[in-house]
C-alpha cells in the first residue's frame, strides 16, 4: 500500500516558532499535506536565528527552520490585509485540520474561530496550542517553551545534588507540545473516521508537559514532600551516573545498573570481580546507600578510557552504558546512519544538509522525509491554483496588491 | 474511505500492553485514557514500577506505588510469564482480538518472549505491533542495553544540560524523571493510532519501531544544525545566545527571568523604573545582553529580590514579559489557573485512597478523556479476562498458576 496513514489529510498550518511546527512536521512525517502559512506580518522566528548555512544569514538558510519544517509546503501572505485572511479562510474549506500555536484568542481575532470554521467545514479539526490554554485566569499570559519548564517543576526538580534548580538545556516543552498535539490530532482524525464528527482541541503547553512530571507531583500528593534534586542519581538504582572519560576534553559516559546480574557484570568488566560481593555493595539497597563510595571506583576506571571504549566494554558484558553524545557525535553516528535516521535531501538554497529524520519506522506504510523544508512562499502559486482554481493572472493581481507576497 | 462508522469512537480499539516500566505503560495509557480497552500483561512478579515509589511513608508495597497507579489506570491486568511457552500461549490468545500491541521488551529479549515483530505480524495480519526500545529494532547497536539515564545521553539532550553551565567539572545533567521513556511511549501511541487509521481502511496491521534515542535527538532545538550547518559543536557550557535569560531569587522563591524580544526588554526596563544602567552600550541588544548576562543579572538582582514570586510574575506578564515562577510540586497543586481548568483529577486507587494526578494533556471538544477505572492489582483480571473472555478453562488457569506461567 503506497498510502501513508495521513495521506488523505490536509493541514492548514498557522503555527510558528517551535512547538507548532514540530507538531505539523510530525503529521507531515505520517503523510499529511501540510500547508504552512507564512506571514510577512510576523516572520517565523526560526527563519531568523542562527545557525545559518555556512554562517550566511537568510530566511531560507536557517537550520532551525529547515529542521522542523521538513516535508511541508509554504505559502506567503500578508495577514494584516483582510483579503489575505479571506484567502486563508477559503483554503480552510479544503483542509481537514487547522493548527496554530498563538496565544489564546489570536485565532478568533484573525477570524478563524472554531465556530466560523465549522460553518464552512462541519467536520473540521482545529487545534490551538498555546502556553496556558484557551481559558483560565492566566490565559492571556505569554508562554514560551523554557518558561513552561519553570512552570511545570522541571527546573525545580532538575539539578546537581545539593545544588540549585537548573535549566534543562533545551526548550523541551516545545517539542513535547508538538508530539502531544500531533497525538491529539491523530486521535481526532480517528474519531472523525469512526463517528463523522470534527472537534476543537485546546492544548496548554504547560499541561502537556505536566503529564510527564507525575513522579515528582505524586511525591507531594502522597507524602507532602518535595523530591530532592539528585543530579544523575536515581532513587533506587546505583551506580547511576555520567562519568568522566579519558583526557581533559568534555567527554563522558553514562552508566546505569538496575539488577544484581548487571552489577556482577560491571565488576567483572572493570577488572574488580571481588567488588561484586563486597558487603557494602552486594544488593541494590546497599549500593544506593553507599553510592558516594561507589562513584569514585567507577570514575577511576572510566578516566582511563575513551567514552566509546568504556561503553563498548560494558555493553559487551551486558551493562547499560552510553557516551554522552554531542551534536557532532550524533551527526557522525554510524548506528543512526545505518538506520536511515539522518537524512540529506536537496534544498534549493542550502543544498544537501544533514537533518534529524523520522524517529520511528513503520513496516506497512514506510514513513520518510519526502522533501526538504520549503523556501519561504515556494508553494504559494501552486496552492492557490490547485485548491482554489486561481488563474496566474489572478495570482499576479493579488501579488501586485501585496495580499500574496 | 471505507471505514465502518462506529458511535463508540475510540472505544472500539483494543490494546494489549506488555513489558515493564514507564514507556509502554504510558503509551497504552494515552490510548486507554481516550476510551480504548487496554489489557496489561505483567510478569508474575509484577511490573518494575510496582517496586518504585512514591509509596505512602516510603513503605514499598506492590499495590501502593503511586506512579504505577498513575501509569496504569484505565487498564485491566493479567499476569503471564512470557519466557514460559504456556505464558506465551496466553498472550497469543489476547492478541487474536487485539488491534494494537504496545511493548518495550528490548530487542535482545524478544525472541525468547514471543515478541519478534515480523513473526507476530505474519501470524496476526491485522495486528499493529508498536515496540519501543532505546536504540531501535535494527542497526549495529540495536541490542545494546539502556535505561533512562543512557537515553538522555544517547539522544544528545544531557550533553546540553544544564543550559549555560559554568561548571565544566560537573557531568552532563539528566533532566528530572523519565522524560525519554515518556517520549518513547508518546511516539508509540501516536504512530499506533496513525496505523489504526490504515487498519480501519485496509484491515492490515504493521510493525512500528520506536527508538527513544531518535525521538530525543529530534528535540535538540537548533543544536544538531549548529554542527551540520555551521560546523559548531555545542554543549551545556558557555553562555546564552539571547538575554536576559536566567533564574533569580525573589523574597520567597525563584523566578525565571526571560525577555528576549526587543519589545519585552523595553517593557521590562520600564517596569524596573527606567534605571540608568539599562542604557549602557553593553545591554544594547539581546545578543549583548546575553554576552553580559552576569553583569545584567547582578544589576537586576536587587530589584527582583524586592518582590514575591507571584507579584513579579504577574507584574511582568501584565506587561507581556514572559517571566515564570520556578514552581514547586505543591505550588502546582495549589495553582489557581490549573484549578480553574480542572487539570488535576482524582484517581481512587484501592490501597492508596484518593490520589490527585495530572489529567488530560489536551482538552478535546468531543473525545472523552477520563479515568474510568483504577490500576489493576497484580493479576486482578486473570479470571475475568482469560477465562471469561478468552475461553481459558478455569482448571487450566489453576494449573498455570501452579506452574508459574500466570
Amino acid at each position: 500500500m503506497a498510502d501513508l496513514p495521513l495521506s488523505d489529510v490536509r493541514v492548514l498550518d498557522f503555527t510558528w516558532a517551535w512547538a507548532g511546527p514540530f507538531c505539523t512536521q510530525t503529521l507531515a512525517h505520517l503523510g499529511a499535506e501540510v500547508i504552512r502559512i507564512e506571514s510577512t506580518l510576523r516572520p517565523c522566528v526560526t527563519r531568523m536565528l542562527p545557525p545559518f548555512a555556512d554562517n550566511q544569514n537568510g530566511p531560507n538558510r536557517a537550520g532551525y527552520f529547515n529542521q522542523y519544517n521538513q516535508g511541508k509546503r509554504s505559502i506567503l501572505l500578508d495577514l494584516s490585509k483582510p483579503e489575505a485572511v479571506k484567502l486563508a479562510f477559503q483554503l480552510a474549506r479544503h483542509c481537514d485540520v487547522v493548527a496554530d500555536n498563538f496565544a489564546a484568542g489570536v485565532m478568533d481575532k484573525l477570524g478563524f474561530s472554531y465556530e466560523k470554521l465549522r460553518e464552512i467545514k462541519p467536520d473540521i479539526i482545529q487545534i490551538s496550542m498555546s502556553g496556558y490554554g484557551q481559558y483560565g485566569p492566566f490565559k492571556r499570559y505569554v508562554g514560551y517553551g523554557p518558561p513552561a519548564s519553570a512552570l511545570s517543576g522541571q527546573f525545580w526538580l532538575t539539578g546537581y545534588p545539593g545544588g540549585d534548580p537548573a535549566e534543562i538545556g533545551v526548550s523541551y516543552p516545545d517539542p513535547n507540545a508538538g508530539v502531544m498535539g500531533a497525538y491529539a490530532i491523530i486521535a481526532a482524525l480517528l474519531h472523525r473516521d469512526l463517528t463523522g464528527e470534527g472537534q476543537f482541541i485546546d492544548q496548554s503547553q504547560w499541561e502537556a508537559v505536566l503529564v510527564h512530571m507525575a513522579e515528582g507531583l505524586l511525591e507531594w500528593d502522597v507524602n507532602h514532600r518535595e523530591p530532592a534534586r539528585k543530579g544523575n542519581h536515581d532513587f533506587y538504582m546505583a551506580p547511576h551516573e555520567t562519568y568522566k572519560s579519558k583526557g581533559n576534553d568534555d567527554q563522558w559516559v553514562s552508566i546505569a545498573v538496575g539488577t544484581d546480574d548487571e552489577w556482577r557484570a560491571l565488576c567483572k568488566a572493570i577488572g574488580q570481580p571481588a567488588l561484586a560481593d563486597d558487603p557494602k555493595f552486594k544488593t541494590q539497597e546497599l549500593r544506593k546507600k553507599n553510592e558516594a563510595e561507589l562513584d569514585p571506583i567507577i570514575t577511576a576506571w572510566t578516566r582511563e578510557r575513551d567514552k566509546w571504549e568504556a561503553a563498548n566494554m560494558l555493553q559487551q558484558a551486558g551493562v547499560a552504558a552510553f557516551p554522552s553524545m554531542s551534536n557532532r557525535d550524533l551527526a557522525e553516528d554510524k548506528h543512526l546512519m545505518e538506520r536511515g535516521y539522518l537524512v540529506q535531501l536537496e534544498h534549493p538554497e542550502v543544498g544537501r544538509r544533514m537533518h534529524a529524520g523520522v524517529p520511528w519506522k513503520m513496516s506497512g506504510t514506510p514513513t520518510e522525509i519526502r522533501r526538504a523544508a520549503p523556501l519561504r512562499g515556494a508553494d504559494t502559486d501552486d496552492v492557490f491554483k490547485t485548491l482554489l482554481g486561481f488563474s496566474q493572472q489572478k495570482i499576479d493581481e493579488l501579488r501586485k496588491a501585496e495580499v500574496i507576497i | 474511505m471505507s471505514t465502518t462508522k462506529d458511535p463508540r469512537g475510540l472505544g472500539v480499539i483494543r490494546v494489549v500492553e506488555c513489558g515493564q516500566g514507564v514507556s509502554a505503560a504510558f503509551g497504552a495509557k494515552m490510548i486507554g485514557d481516550l476510551g480504548a480497552e487496554v489489557i496489561k500483561v505483567e510478569p508474575p512478579d509484577g511490573d518494575l514500577m510496582r517496586r518504585r515509589g512514591p509509596f505512602p511513608n516510603d513503605k514499598p508495597d506492590p499495590e501502593k506505588s503511586a506512579i504505577f497507579a498513575y501509569l496504569n489506570a484505565n487498564k485491566r491486568g493479567v499476569t503471564a510469564d512470557l519466557a514460559n511457552p504456556e505464558g506465551r500461549e496466553l498472550l497469543e490468545r489476547l492478541l487474536e482480538k487485539a488491534d494494537i500491541l504496545i511493548h518495550n521488551v528490548p530487542p535482545y529479549e524478544r525472541a525468547r518472549q514471543g515478541l519478534d515483530s515480523a513473526a507476530l505480524c505474519a501470524k496476526h495480519p491485522g495486528l499493529i505491533v508498536a515496540s519501543i526500545s532505546m536504540f531501535g529494532d535494527r542497526g549495529p547497536r540495536a541490542n545494546w542495553r539502556g535505561y533512562e539515564l543512557n537515553a538522555s545521553n544517547a539522544g544528545g539532550w544531557a550533553y546540553l544540560s544544564p543550559g549555560a553551565s559554568p561548571y565544566p567539572e560537573l557531568p552532563p545533567l539528566k533532566p528530572f524523571g523519565s522524560q525519554c521513556d515518556f517520549q518513547g511511549g508518546a511516539h508509540a501511541a501516536l504512530t499506533a493510532l496513525a496505523a489504526m487509521r490504515v487498519k480501519l481502511k485496509t484491515g492490515r496491521g504493521q510493525a512500528i519501531d520506536v527508538s527513544e534515542q531518535e525521538a530525543i535527538a529530534a528535540m535538540l532545538e537548533m543544536n544538531f544544525m549548529h554542527w551540520t550547518y555551521a560546523g559548531r559543536e555545542t554543549s551545556r557550557l558557555g553562555s546564552r545566545a539571547l538575554g536576559p535569560w536566567f533564574l533569580a531569587d525573589c523574597q520567597d522563591g525563584k523566578i525565571f527571568v526571560l525577555a528576549v524580544e526587543e519589545h519585552q526588554w523595553k517593557s521590562l526596563v520600564k517596569l524596573m523604573g527606567d534605571p540608568e544602567w539599562a542604557k549602557e552600550e553593553i545591554f544594547k541588544d539581546r545578543m549583548s545582553r546575553a554576552q553580559n548576562m552576569d553583569a545584567l543579572k547582578a544589576l537586576m538582582s536587587e530589584w527582583i529580590a524586592g518582590f514575591k514570586v507571584t507579584d513579579l510574575y504577574k507584574a511582568a506578564q501584565e506587561n507581556r514579559v514572559p517571566f515564570a515562577p520556578v514552581n514547586t510540586m505543591r505550588q502546582m497543586y495549589e495553582n489557581e489557573h490549573l484549578k480553574e481548568r480542572k487539570y488535576f483529577v482524582t484517581l481512587d486507587q484501592p490501597g492508596l485512597g484518593k490520589l490527585t494526578v495530572p489529567g488530560a494533556p489536551s482538552q478535546y471538544g468531543k473525545i472523552k478523556w477520563a479515568l474510568r477505572r483504577p490500576a489493576p492489582r497484580l493479576g486482578q483480571h486473570n479470571e475475568e479476562v482469560l477465562c471469561g473472555e478468552f475461553g481459558l478453562p478455569r482448571d487450566r488457569l489453576a494449573k498455570l498458576k501452579q506452574s508459574g506461567a500466570v
